[in-house]
């Protein structure tokens, strides 16, 4: 009731997520912290306290982009001091009061605003300098030098020159509305100036001494070539900030101030800021720079040179600001090549402060931006892989599970306490979590993987399902287990394939029925797990069948096979497991409650009986497991021995084993031993 | 019955809340709103079964709701019985427990009263 009267202050001008319990509320920051301005955040709640929620905020880093205020009826200091450590941004005190409340929560939302925006911008400036600089120089650095030895140090040069020049115009007056960023991209562009060089036939850009009248025709050319390569560009590069101001620069470098250079014969302010700039920084360092027909004229003199108009026409303001600054610039000059590295060295001063400032820069747009790329990558190949992926974490004990693996199995994304949780119980089965916690807890943060097969039910279908997981342990001293990440496959398709192989494995090809071999491991593990069971086996063989073979063809045989191995399944239960054991031998293993008489009389009688002309009889000992004791071996004997009396006293009958049999012969020469005699 | 007299049958300050929400819609809705809020019943019940730290955020959360909607009286008894559970449960406790009821059957009883003469 409290939050909805807060609710109720708030929600014409703000949207507004409710949280119950300190636990919901960061359910809640989990799945939308990017999109939460801010938190108002009472102290007394269930499940989870006001502090317990700022430490969780604290682990996982959403304090620095979700400001919280906190809700204090008496707090004491302690409480206060302790809350600000967690980063609470401001109190607001009970009972509300309105205007209060709304004030307090439109001040920290500008607040923490304009420190994002801040941080943005200096970032871009950071980042746009790096990516201009990094791109621009290795480019021209490369096609420059390859074509003049000379030129590589000018473009430098040229550069910390006029962005030296901007800064100090800057200083002077605001009549150019120069920005920040103006600067940079003017002296990024700066290093273009020179590009139309290119084409300029090497003979002539190289020749030491005068050029020709013709010659010097050609070489004023560059300009022009220079601004053509750059306007012939891909439009969407040519119409990039940058691009555009480096054409300036390449056509109008050469321009005077009175009007009287070339191409175009622009005169004062009609030639671009940039052009003027760059020309002067050009002139100033052709003097003061060693060329293949002269020698490097000292700074002074150079200067002095420039301003009685002997290397061109410029802008007083420029002039001004080149003869103001004399010293910093021979100095800026001297450092050279090393601009470069100075410059980065800055940036990394920013970088460091703005660290030191906020905490850190994961805060800012940009590594949002990276983050909220990650993630979509992160969903868009968990939908692709058809994985369930999911993370557990300890404390506070949740489950969170993939969109896609979460629709899959029909369960929330979250899940709170997951080992009481009904709905996964039903998912995973009884012993699904028990087990996988037991599996986690037996990791090591040596030997963090995991992996393991279960089931679990997938649209109302148990399917098998590889499940692997990886523990994540704190970086305290011992580690602890702090939660998984993992990920379950659907294996059940490959898990049936190889059960039917098996199966296949299993079977006599003829009959369909199991071999004796995997009729054998069934038996054995029926009675291991059922100890409580009644069971008997008997053996059967046909009599007569070489007689039949003889008369009818081996073909005929087989049918005969086939005929008493349907029969046999037809009269017994599924639970029985029926085998042929070899040649025309076969074995029945049961389980029975009350008459095992009657049952072995039915299926006997069940199993003779005339097959088309041919009349089929068989031959059958039984034993129960109660008088041999259950043990595969001796009921196999058991049965077998009677098997032989009952073939004995005539065929065509059965036998129940009992104790007077003990000493008869075996009626199958070594049916359970590795020579088996085929087609008796 | 006004709002305002409400109130002071229950022995609460109108004034107070007024000056703070500023709405009268805000406070009407509020009041009313009190009676549907379970924390009272919350409270009586882990009282009784000794769960003393329910109680205690029963008893936090309706003496918020005191503060906020100005009820002075039943504010001033469940910040009491709040302090004497803070923590576990002091020998006081059970008396300002009684205190508590008592003055919320007076508020509500206020609050029922001011809903049937309005006609709510």
């Amino acid at each position: 009731m409290n939050r909805s009267i807060l609710a109720d202050m708030l929600e014409e001008e703000y949207e507004i997520l409710e949280a119950e319990d300190g636990e919901e509320g960061v359910n809640i920051l989990r799945e939308h912290w990017k999109d939460i301005a801010l938190v108002l955040l009472d102290v007394v709640m269930p499940r989870m306290d006001g502090f317990g929620v700022l430490e969780a905020m604290n682990r996982e880093g959403w304090t620095e982009d979700v400001p919280v205020i906190m809700i204090s009826a008496e707090s004491g200091s302690a409480q206060v001091a302790r809350a600000y450590d967690l980063g609470v941004s401001d109190f607001i005190a009970r009972p509300f009061d309105a205007v209060i409340v709304r004030r307090r929560v439109m001040n920290t939302l500008l607040l923490y605003a304009k420190q994002k925006r801040l941080m943005s911008m200096v970032e871009e400036q950071i980042r746009e300098t790096e990516r201009h600089s990094s791109l621009m120089i290795e480019i021209l650095s490369h096609i420059v030098e390859f074509r003049n030895g000379e030129s590589g140090l000018h473009i430098l040069h040229v550069r910390t020159l006029t962005e030296f020049l901007l800064r100090a115009l800057v200083h002077k007056t605001n009549r150019y509305k120069l920005s920040d960023q103006d600067i940079s991209r003017i002296s990024v562009g700066s290093a273009l100036h020179d590009i139309g060089k290119i084409v300029i036939d090497e003979k002539i850009l190289n020749k030491p001494g005068k050029l020709t009248a013709e010659e010097f025709t050609v070489m004023k050319t560059h300009a022009m070539k220079g601004a053509e390569m750059l306007d012939a560009l891909e439009e969407q590069q040519r119409d990039d900030p940058l691009v555009r101001t480096a054409y300036e620069i390449c056509r109008w470098h050469h321009e005077r101030y009175d009007g009287r250079g070339y191409p175009d014969g622009l005169a004062g302010d009609d030639i671009p800021i940039a052009a003027q700039v760059v020309a002067l920084a050009d002139v100033y360092d052709a003097l003061t720079s060693p060329r293949v027909y002269k020698e490097p004229i000292p700074h002074e003199k150079a200067v002095q040179m420039i301003l009685e108009g002997k290397c061109g026409a410029f802008n007083p303001l420029l002039l001004q600001c080149l003869t103001e600054n004399a010293g910093s610039i021979r100095q800026e000059l001297a450092g050279g090549a090393s601009t470069d590295a100075a410059r980065r060295e800055s940036q990394n001063i920013v970088k460091q402060s703005i660290q030191a400032a906020t905490g850190s820069l994961s805060a800012s747009d940009r590594t949002l931006r990276l983050l909220d790329y990650e993630r979509m990558k992160h969903g868009f190949f968990s939908a692709m892989t058809q994985e369930i992926q999911f993370e557990y974490t300890v404390s506070p004990s949740m489950l969170v599970i993939s969109a896609w693996g979460a629709e899959r199995l029909g369960l929330d994304e979250f899940i709170p306490a997951p080992a009481d949780d009904e709905k996964l119980r039903a998912v995973l089965g009884d012993d699904g979590w028990p087990e996988m916690s037991a599996h986690m807890r037996r990791t090591t943060p040596e030997h963090p993987d995991i992996h393991y097969e279960s089931q679990i039910v997938c649209g109302g279908e148990p399917r098998w399902h590889r499940i692997m997981l990886r523990t994540i342990w704190t970086a305290d001293s011992p580690p602890r287990f702090d939660g998984a990440l993992g990920k379950a496959v659907d294996i059940h398709d490959t898990h049936e394939k190889l059960a039917a192989l098996e199966n296949r494995a299993s079977r006599d090809a003829m009959t369909g029925l199991l071999n004796r071999a995997a009729a054998k491991e069934r038996i054995k593990l029926r009675m291991e797990e059922r100890p409580e069971g009644n069971y008997a086996l008997a053996i059967f063989d046909l009599d007569f069948l070489k007689t039949a073979n003889d008369r009818y063809g081996h073909q005929f045989g087989d049918q005969v096979l086939k005929e008493v191995a349907r029969r046999l399944v037809h009269s017994v239960r599924r639970s029985d497991i029926a085998c042929r054991a070899g040649g025309d031998e076969f074995m029945l293993f049961l389980e029975y409650n009350t008459d095992l008489g009657k049952t072995v009389d039915r299926i006997f009688h069940s199993l003779c009986g005339p097959f088309g002309e041919y009349n089929i009889s068989v031959t059958m000992g039984v034993a129960r497991a109660e008088v041999t004791g259950r043990d595969y071996e001796r009921l196999f004997r058991a049965a077998d021995t009677a098997l032989y009396a009952a073939k004995r006293s005539g065929k065509g009958k059965y036998f129940f084993y009992d104790r007077s049999m003990r000493d008869t012969l075996s009626a199958l020469s070594d049916i359970d031993g590795e020579t088996e005699e085929q087609g008796k | 019955m006004t709002m305002q007299e409400c109130y002071q049958a229950m022995g609460a300050d109108y004034e107070d809340v007024l000056g703070r929400l500023r709405s009268e819609r805000l406070i009407q809705k509020f009041v009313l709103k009190f009676l549907d809020d379970g924390s009272y019943e919350l409270l009586c019940r882990s009282m009784e079964e000794g769960q003393i730290e329910e109680a205690f955020r029963a008893s936090h959360t309706i003496k918020g709701v005191c503060q906020n909607l100005g009820f002075t009286r039943l504010g001033q008894s469940s910040h009491d019985l709040t302090e004497a559970l803070r923590g576990g449960k002091s020998p006081a406790a059970d008396g300002l427990l009684e205190q508590v009821k008592e003055d919320y059957r007076q508020t509500a009883g206020a609050i029922r009263a001011f809903k049937q003469s309005n006609g709510l």
